[in-house]
C-alpha cells in the first residue's frame, strides 16, 4: 500500500494519464455496444465522405438543367429521378450533404466558442458577472430558436454563414450552462483549491485543471446539438430562408417541389429520407455518447 | 412566497425589456430597411415622407421610447404589408387558427406520449421498454413538415380521405394535428419515462414496498404524485409553444395562422409586425414560465423552503 502510494506520489502525471486513457477506453467499449450509436458513427463517416467527394462521385452537376427529362421517376440514367428542371436528384442530394454538415458542425463549434468561455467565467467568478450571464441564458432559452433565426435571417439575408451565426445565437446557451455547472462543482475540488493555494493564476487553473474535466461532456454537448441544427437548416431551407439556390439543400429541395410533389413521389421521398436518417443517426450518436460517458444531466 | 413571486416577475420584465430593445435596435439599424425592396422606386422626397410618417427619421432611442410607450398599451403600430389593420388586430385575427391546431396537437402528444412513457417505465428494461425507447428516438427524428408531406401524399393525393390543406370543417384539422402532434409524442414519452423511472428507483418507494403496500397503491400514491411535479412543469410550457403556431405545419397545409404570417413578415421586412409578434410570443412564453415557477412552488414545498434559506 505504502509502496503504491509512494509510486503515485513520484509520478503523479503518469497515473493520471493512464486513468484518463482508461476512461476513454471504457467509454468506447460502452459506445460500441449501442447499435444505434454505431449506426450513427458509421453514417457520420459515410456522409462526410459523400459531402467531401460530391464533385467527384456525383453523376451529374447539381445545377445541370435538362428540360427533356423533367419530373422523371427513377431510371438507370437518373437513379433517383429528376426534379422540375430535369436536374438529377441523386447528385443534388450528394451536394446537399454539404450545407447539412456545415451548418450542423459549425453551429456547434461557434456555440462552444461563445458558450464555453462565458460558462467558465460565470462559474468561476460568480457574483454580478454570473448574474448577468444567467439572465442572458434565461432570455435565450425562453425564446424559441426559430424566432431568433427568422429575425436574423431577415436582417442579414440568408446564407450558410448567416444561418450558422443565427443558430449559434441560441446554441451557445447549452454549452454555457453545462460548463458553468461543471466549473461550479470543480471549484470545490481539492486539487483546484490546492492549485489556488499554491498561487497558480486563475487563467491557468481554469484551462489546466477545470476545462479538461469538461471535455467528455462538451463532446456530448457538441454531438447533441447537431440533430437540431440539421433539422433547423432543413426547415428554414424548406421555407425558402435557408440555403439559397442554385446550391442545393435537402430542405430546399422539398420546398422547391412546390405543389407538384403530390403527383411525383420521388421528388419528396428521397430528400425526406435523407433528412430523417441524418437526424436519426446524429441523435443516435449523441445518445450513445451520453451513455458511454455516463452523463447525468437533464436537458 | 411573495418574495419569490416578485423576484421571478421582475426577472421576466427585465428580460422582456432587454429583448424588445435588442430587436428594436436591430430592426432599425440594418441596411436596406423596409423600403429597400419596393417594386416602384421612390424619390428622395417620398422616402423622407414615408419615414416621417412611420417616425423613422428620429433618433433610435427616441423611436424606442415612443414605441415602448405604445407597446405597453398593446399598440404595436400598423403593419407595412397590411396598412388597413393594426398589428394587434392582425395577431388576434390569426391566433385562433394557430391556437386550435396547436392545442389539439399538444393534447394528442400529451395523451399518447404519457401513456407510452408510463407503460415503458412500468416495464423497465423489458423488450417493450426497449422498443418504446427506440420508438421515441425514431419518431423524434421526423420533422413535422416531412411527416406532413408523407401524410398529404398518402391520405389526400392517393386515398383522397382528407383535404390536402386549407381551412374548413374538422376534416381539415386531422392531418395537420397529427403531423404536428405525432413527432412531439416522442419527447413526452421520453420525459414521462425518465420522471417515473427516477421515482421508482428512489428509497421511499422501496420503503413503501417493504411496508407491504400493493403495487397499485405505490404507483398511484408514491410514484405518480412525485413524478407529476417535473412532468407538469415541463409539459405546461408546451402549450404556448405549440399554440402560437408552427410555420412549417402552416406552410405545408396552407393554414392561415400566426407562424406562416411571421415567416411572410420577416421575408417582407415588415418590422412593426415582426416586432409585435416577437414581443407577443416572448410575453406569452415568459408568462407561462412564470406561472409554471409559481405552480412549482405551490406543488412542491421544498422549492419554497430552499428559496427561503438562500
Amino acid at each position: 500500500m505504502s509502496k503504491a502510494k509512494s509510486q503515485r506520489n513520484a509520478q503523479p502525471n503518469n497515473t493520471s494519464e493512464v486513468h484518463v486513457a482508461s476512461n476513454w477506453v471504457a467509454a468506447w467499449r460502452r459506445f460500441r455496444r449501442n447499435s444505434l450509436a454505431m449506426f450513427g458513427l458509421v453514417y457520420f463517416v459515410f456522409i462526410v465522405f459523400v459531402a467531401v467527394m460530391a464533385p467527384v462521385i456525383a453523376p451529374y452537376a447539381y445545377d445541370a438543367v435538362d428540360y427533356a427529362v423533367t419530373y422523371q421517376e427513377p431510371t438507370w440514367q437518373h437513379v433517383l429521378g429528376t426534379d422540375y428542371l430535369g436536374r438529377d436528384i441523386l447528385s443534388r442530394l450528394m451536394w446537399g450533404a454539404r450545407p447539412m454538415l456545415l451548418v450542423g458542425i459549425l453551429t456547434g463549434l461557434v456555440g462552444m466558442v461563445i458558450g464555453v468561455p462565458l460558462g467558465i467565467l460565470a462559474g468561476y467568478l460568480g457574483g454580478a458577472f454570473d448574474w448577468f450571464i444567467q439572465r442572458l441564458v434565461d432570455l435565450f432559452s425562453a425564446l424559441p430558436w426559430y424566432l431568433l433565426v427568422l429575425y436574423l435571417v431577415m436582417v442579414l439575408s440568408p446564407s450558410v454563414m448567416n444561418l450558422v451565426l443565427a443558430l449559434s445565437i441560441s446554441s451557445w446557451v447549452g454549452s454555457c450552462r453545462l460548463v458553468r455547472g461543471l466549473t461550479l462543482s470543480a471549484r470545490e475540488y481539492d486539487f483546484v483549491e490546492a492549485a489556488r493555494a499554491l498561487g497558480i493564476p486563475t487563467r491557468q487553473i481554469l484551462f489546466r485543471h477545470v476545462l479538461p474535466q469538461a471535455a467528455p461532456l462538451l463532446l456530448w454537448g457538441f454531438a447533441s446539438g447537431i440533430p437540431g441544427s440539421v433539422f433547423a437548416e432543413a426547415g428554414l431551407s424548406y421555407l425558402g430562408i435557408g440555403i439559397r439556390p442554385p446550391m442545393p439543400s435537402w430542405g430546399q429541395m422539398l420546398g422547391q417541389a412546390g405543389n407538384y410533389w403530390m403527383y411525383y413521389w420521388h421528388i419528396f421521398l428521397f430528400p425526406s429520407l435523407c433528412i430523417v436518417i441524418s437526424v436519426l443517426a446524429f441523435q443516435g450518436l449523441a445518445d450513445g455518447l451520453r451513455q458511454a460517458i455516463d452523463v447525468n444531466v437533464n436537458v | 412566497m411573495l418574495n419569490y413571486t416578485l423576484r421571478r416577475f421582475s426577472g421576466i420584465l427585465i428580460m422582456l425589456l432587454l429583448l424588445s430593445f435588442v430587436t428594436f435596435v436591430l430592426s432599425r439599424t440594418v441596411p436596406g430597411g423596409p423600403f429597400g425592396k419596393v417594386e416602384v422606386p421612390m424619390g428622395e422626397k417620398q422616402l423622407a415622407q414615408f419615414k416621417a410618417k412611420y417616425g423613422l427619421d428620429k433618433p433610435i432611442l427616441e423611436q424606442y421610447v415612443t414605441w415602448l410607450g405604445q407597446a405597453v398599451r398593446l399598440d404595436f403600430g400598423t403593419p407595412f404589408t397590411a396598412p388597413e389593420m393594426t398589428v394587434t388586430g392582425l395577431i388576434l385575427k390569426l391566433l385562433p387558427y394557430s391556437a386550435l391546431v396547436g392545442f389539439l396537437a399538444c393534447m394528442f402528444a400529451l395523451v399518447v406520449g404519457i401513456i407510452i412513457g408510463m407503460v415503458s417505465a412500468a416495464h423497465q428494461n423489458s423488450w417493450l421498454d426497449n422498443a418504446i425507447v427506440t420508438y421515441s428516438i425514431v419518431v423524434g427524428s421526423i420533422p413535422s413538415f416531412v411527416l406532413g408531406f408523407i401524410l398529404v401524399y398518402v391520405f389526400s393525393a392517393k386515398l383522397g380521405w382528407f383535404p390536402a390543406g386549407g381551412w374548413g370543417g374538422p376534416k381539415y384539422l386531422v392531418l395537420p394535428v397529427f403531423a404536428y402532434g405525432f413527432p412531439a409524442t416522442a419527447g413526452v414519452a421520453r420525459w414521462t419515462r425518465q420522471c417515473m423511472v427516477d421515482v421508482v428507483s428512489s428509497d421511499y418507494v422501496r420503503t413503501a414496498y417493504a411496508k407491504g403496500l400493493q403495487r397499485s397503491q405505490v404507483m398511484s400514491k408514491h410514484v405518480l404524485r412525485n413524478a407529476l411535479i417535473p412532468m407538469v412543469t415541463s409539459f405546461l410550457p408546451m402549450f404556448p409553444g405549440m399554440m402560437t403556431g408552427s410555420m412549417f405545419i402552416e406552410t405545408v397545409f396552407g393554414l392561415p395562422g400566426l407562424g406562416k404570417q411571421f415567416t411572410l413578415a420577416s421575408t417582407n421586412r415588415d418590422y412593426p409586425l415582426v416586432l409585435g409578434i416577437t414581443i407577443f410570443w416572448a410575453l406569452l412564453i415568459s408568462m407561462t414560465y412564470f406561472l409554471t415557477d409559481i405552480l412549482y412552488g405551490v406543488i412542491d414545498p421544498r422549492v419554497r423552503i430552499m428559496e427561503k434559506s438562500s
